[in-house]
């Protein structure tokens, strides 16, 4: 559809399911590669501590308002995410555990930057950003 | 997994700074295209969070848990 950084035909919707689906993939598609590559090590690590860290791969709660953002959040690092819930053998975390706490806010943060992330690819792909 | 949280010790301090790297690194790439830029940039992001950090910890001491 329209030319991003590199010269070339791309569609911003392409770019931004790529973001979703795994960090970096949507810059990668746009021809940024070292950004791509560093975004990917930062929230892919930001995830992995997070499960490390025995942190909740939220699920909306009934009564639990905050649990919808929460679950939109853990939701934003796309196959993340899934892999986590799919291998890990607690992905409601160990709210026993100490750095139960540290875990959640990890796995929200890699889930919000890769939101931005997803943001970031569509606006350089529709020429939005330079 | 469980080797990633042998390696990092279970610590705040520790912990927090991590958090903190990793989000000074992320918002420098994305809000800024040149290295001076950046590197400016994920200095102040770091210092306001770890600083920032110690001091709510400092201000939050007197109050027992």
């Amino acid at each position: 559809m329209t030319a991003a950084g590199a010269g070339r035909s791309t569609n911003p919707w392409i770019a931004v399911l790529l973001a979703w689906i795994f960090p970096g993939l949507g810059h990668a598609y746009l021809g940024r590669r070292r950004t791509a590559v560093v975004y990917a090590l930062v929230v892919t690590l930001t995830f992995v501590l997070g499960m490390s860290f025995q942190g909740r791969l939220y699920t909306i709660e009934p009564g639990q308002p905050l649990s919808i953002l929460a679950t939109f959040a853990v939701f934003g690092a796309g196959l993340l995410n899934i892999a986590g819930r799919v291998l890990s053998e607690t992905p409601g975390g160990n709210v026993l555990a100490v750095t139960y706490e540290y875990g959640c806010a990890y796995l929200l943060t890699a889930g919000l930057m890769n939101l931005l992330l997803m943001l970031d690819a569509y606006d350089l792909a529709v020429g939005r950003k330079a | 997994m469980k080797l990633l949280l042998a390696l990092l010790p279970v610590d705040h301090f520790v912990i927090m700074t991590v958090y903190a790297l990793l989000v000074s690194v992320f918002f420098a790439f994305l809000w800024r295209s040149e290295r001076r830029e950046r590197l400016v940039l994920f200095a102040k992001i770091l210092g306001a969070l770890v600083l920032g950090g110690l001091a709510v910890a400092w201000l939050m001491y007197p109050f027992p848990s």
